[in-house]
């Protein structure tokens, strides 16, 4: 009888185990179709191109912020970064022109690099590491520029080549977004750093028994992160033809609740891109349509958690891990 | 099971108790009662299901089937707590108290509440009702002193005597304590004073012990219950036993090499592949030298603590020794880094696959080919078609049980994720390969395919420097067995196919 009871128990456990990504997929539909019956301008053409846009953007942090988690560790100092880089690309600009971009990528790089050293050589875990060097950027950010600054029109044509240019009718920003996602693919899927995240972020312990070089990796992960980040902070600049010290701010949660809603599990190992992508619509779309919608301004933060935490119940695989910290 | 005329009333009764771990059956219908003021020993060797039936008799682990009776009726142990309110608790092996607590406060942990005096605590009360518990077994140290300076046997006391307030406040008046090898870590004299002691409380509770000194379980014990492979092979009235009968019980009736999958056209080869030269790592083990050969399998034996699973880390670079030094193919390691022991050509398969060898959720394809990744590219990119073929051919040349090449480790049952775990090291072509436990936690069917991969592994002139669950295990695939006892390598035994030592033989040099 108890026999029995345990056997269905199993079966059951074993049904239920659906990918993540269908769950986010079907969980993308389900919501955007409730916006679509609040107000069917939601599925126009034009609002499709503004949730796409958006999406590319918070697609480009958050896939370098599924690297950080991938490994193990997790990257609280993007919010900062793209503060930071968007000041500092603008300033750039006048005067070094277009050598702002290499420089604030390799910048962005850095930073990650920094996050990096911080977890590996000083051995202090990434949370807090992070946590500290996002509040070096944000006053950098500020001391940078305190309040926001704006492009002087003459070098317009700096960012209106790069990232406010269109190609075929579409925004520069979907091709960077998808060059991004290529990158890190290919980085995930087809080198031994990223297969060695994967091994690092799945079992610690048998990668370094195994003769993994962790630290190599984990630096590795997290300039990825920087330079995802960076991409942000320039692209937000060249849209707005401003910088703003406060850009950052709302990509921390953001690209960690990107991430998680797509199903990679915080606790390292599982996920990847497609995870991502999902992940991103989401949450892009959530913010937009609460607008389209109509949804009170006081009321979107409640329930943009709320359905985080939703989206996360149901695709994170509670029962592999019995401690949740 | 009840042979006898039951002029003892059965305290706890476990029936046909029965648990399965992925891939391997624990505790195959196991019977086990302890009667009011009864001390009863366990024994078993290593991997026999003794730490798993004490599991589930404080409710840690669940069993599957079987019934437990306290006091004749059925009861469900949900976990320790509820094992304790019931009079049965446990003195765990490693330990369970609190070490920068004082005596005191562990000793009434979670349960301060009992010393307040107008809302507040009175430590005062609670000093006194230590000291008097101690006393009671006959130990006098300062109550206020930290767990963490009090010596390992004091230790044991005052979780025992934790055990028996506890057992006490909730009614109890005969508790069951359960001891896992209590000895294993005493000097002889504290040895002497724990006997005495557990005699003592035999007037008032019923105590299981476990230890791997089947001398001492004779001599203290009331009965003994032998476990193998998870079964019950036999109980019996200490004083009908001989310490020879129960070993043979432990061992099992027949022991045959055969089971090992002999090769008889196996030769001593010249070549030696690597050479152990003054090791030593303090309060491990002493310096030792030794050698293993082309496909040579060398055995290292002892208990637990014998220092033998420090040896084989410092070789692993797991930890780094503090004298002397490894060789492999005649040139130095540096020790203390696995990434250089890995490069050179050591593999490690470790005693816990699950948290150390294998990345569970990941697909069988992704760990046999961790360690050749690089073999694997195309145009500096990994190629998803040479990945599939090279653990395609790992899969099929190790026998690998899986639905598919992606199917998560996790997923699989422990012999073929410890075939997984070999077969990693494998295609990375090792030279040595240190085998943890290569059989623990995997089911008899799986034992032998295991024991036949190791012999080929040997065939290909791969040395190996192995540990094994069970003394029989170490005699049937070794080639040569290297005897460790309190960190230092007393003995060399050649344990050639046709003429191999008895564990009997061994037995009487590790303990």
């Amino acid at each position: 009888m108890a026999e029995a009871k345990q056997e269905t128990k199993r079966r059951m456990t074993r049904k239920l185990r659906i990918p993540p990504v269908y769950v986010t997929v079907a969980l993308l539909v389900v919501v955007g179709l409730a916006f679509y019956l609040g107000n069917p301008n939601f599925l126009s053409f034009y609002n499709l191109n503004t949730i796409i846009s958006f999406s590319a953007i918070l697609l480009m942090v958050a896939l370098g912020q599924m690297c950080t988690i991938l490994v193990g560790g997790i990257d609280l100092s993007v919010g900062g970064l793209v503060s930071f880089i968007s000041v500092a690309f603008i300033l750039l600009i006048k005067p070094i022109g277009y050598i702002a971009y290499p420089v604030c990528i390799l910048a962005g790089m850095f930073a990650g690099y920094i996050n990096g050293l911080i977890l590996t050589r000083i051995k202090i875990p990434s949370f807090i590491a992070t946590l500290g060097t996002g509040g070096i950027l944000t006053s950098l950010a500020y001391l940078v520029s305190p309040r926001p600054v704006n492009l002087s029109p003459d070098n317009y044509h700096v960012v209106d080549t790069v990232v406010n240019g269109s190609l075929l009718k579409v925004s520069n920003v979907l091709y960077i977004g998808l060059a991004v996602l290529i990158l890190y693919f290919v980085i995930l899927r087809f080198t031994s750093t990223g297969r060695n995240i994967f091994y690092i972020g799945s079992n610690i312990k048998m990668s370094w028994m195994s003769g993994i070089n962790i630290m190599k990796t984990r630096n590795i992960a997290f300039m990825l992160s920087g330079l995802g980040a960076a991409l942000v902070g320039i692209t937000m600049s060249s849209i707005r033809y401003g910088g703003d010290p406060v850009v950052g701010t709302a990509y921390v949660l953001n690209s960690i609740a990107a991430v998680v809603v797509g199903g990679t599990a915080l606790t390292g190992g599982t996920g990847g891109v497609i995870n991502t992508i999902f992940g991103s619509v989401f949450m892009s779309m959530l913010d937009n349509g609460m607008n389209v919608v109509g949804i009170d301004q006081y009321l979107q933060q409640a329930i943009l958690g709320v359905m985080v935490i939703i989206g996360v119940t149901l695709t994170f695989d509670r029962t592999k891990t019995p401690i949740v910290k | 099971m009840n042979d006898t005329s039951n002029a003892q009333e059965a305290v706890l009764e476990l029936g046909q108790i029965t648990k399965e771990f992925p891939g391997v059956v624990a505790l195959d219908r196991v019977d086990l009662a302890i009667r009011r003021n009864e001390l009863v020993g366990l024994v078993g060797e290593n991997g026999a299901g003794k730490s798993v039936l004490m599991k589930i008799m404080i409710g840690l682990i669940q069993p599957d089937g079987g019934t437990i009776k306290l006091h004749g009726a059925p009861i469900t142990l949900k976990n320790p707590s509820d094992a304790i309110r019931n009079g049965i608790g446990m003195v765990f092996q490693e330990g369970s108290l609190v070490p920068n607590l004082s005596v005191t406060e562990n000793l009434f942990l979670c349960h301060e509440a009992d010393f307040r005096k107008l809302g507040i605590l009175s430590l005062r009360s609670m000093r006194a009702a230590a000291r008097e518990l101690l006393t009671q077994l006959k130990l006098h140290i300062d109550v206020d002193l930290p767990v963490a300076e009090i010596t390992t046997a004091e230790r044991q006391m005052v979780e025992i005597a934790r055990l028996l307030w506890l057992s006490k406040l909730y009614g109890q008046e005969n508790p069951v304590l359960i001891l896992d090898e209590p000895t294993t870590v005493l000097a002889d004299s504290e040895r002497e004073t724990l006997f005495e002691i557990l005699h003592e409380l035999k007037d008032r509770a019923s105590i299981v012990f476990i230890s791997h000194r089947i001398q001492e379980v004779l001599e203290n014990c009331d009965r003994i219950v032998v476990l193998k492979d998870g079964k019950n092979v036999t109980e019996m009235a200490a004083s009908e036993s001989r310490l020879l009968k129960i070993e043979q019980l432990m061992v099992g009736h027949s022991f045959s090499v055969d089971r090992f999958h002999r090769d008889g056209e196996w030769r001593q080869a010249e070549k030696e592949i690597l050479r152990v030269e003054n090791l030593g790592k303090a309060e491990h083990f002493q310096p030792l030298d030794f050698t293993v050969r082309e496909g040579e399998i060398v055995s290292l034996i002892g208990l637990v603590g014998s220092g033998k699973e420090a040896v084989c880390r410092c070789i692993a670079g797991l930890e780094k020794a503090d004298t002397g030094g490894t060789f492999l193919d005649g040139r130095k390691l540096p020790g203390g880094s696995p990434s250089a022991a890995v490069r050179a050509g050591i593999g490690h398969i470790p005693i816990d696959r699950r948290s150390e060898g294998l990345a569970l959720m990941m697909s069988v394809a992704e760990n046999v080919n961790l360690l050749v990744l690089n073999r694997l590219k195309a145009a500096g990119f990994l190629s998803p078609a040479r990945e599939k073929k090279n653990a395609h051919h790992w899969v099929a040349e190790c026998q690998i049980k899986t639905p598919s090449i992606g199917t998560l480790c996790a997923n699989l049952s422990g012999g073929n994720q410890q075939k997984t775990v070999i077969s990693k090291w494998l295609s990375s072509r090792v030279r040595l390969l240190i085998l943890d436990h290569p059989t623990r936690g995997v089911d008899v069917g799986a034992k032998d395919e295991i024991y036949k991969l190791i012999r080929k592994l040997a065939r290909e002139g791969i040395g190996m420097l192995i540990m094994c669950d069970t003394l029989e295990e170490d005699i049937g695939l070794a080639n040569r067995l290297l005897v460790m006892k309190d960190g230092r390598l007393v003995k060399e035994i050649a344990s050639s196919p046709e003429q191999k030592p008895t564990p009997q033989d061994i037995i009487g040099l590790i303990v």
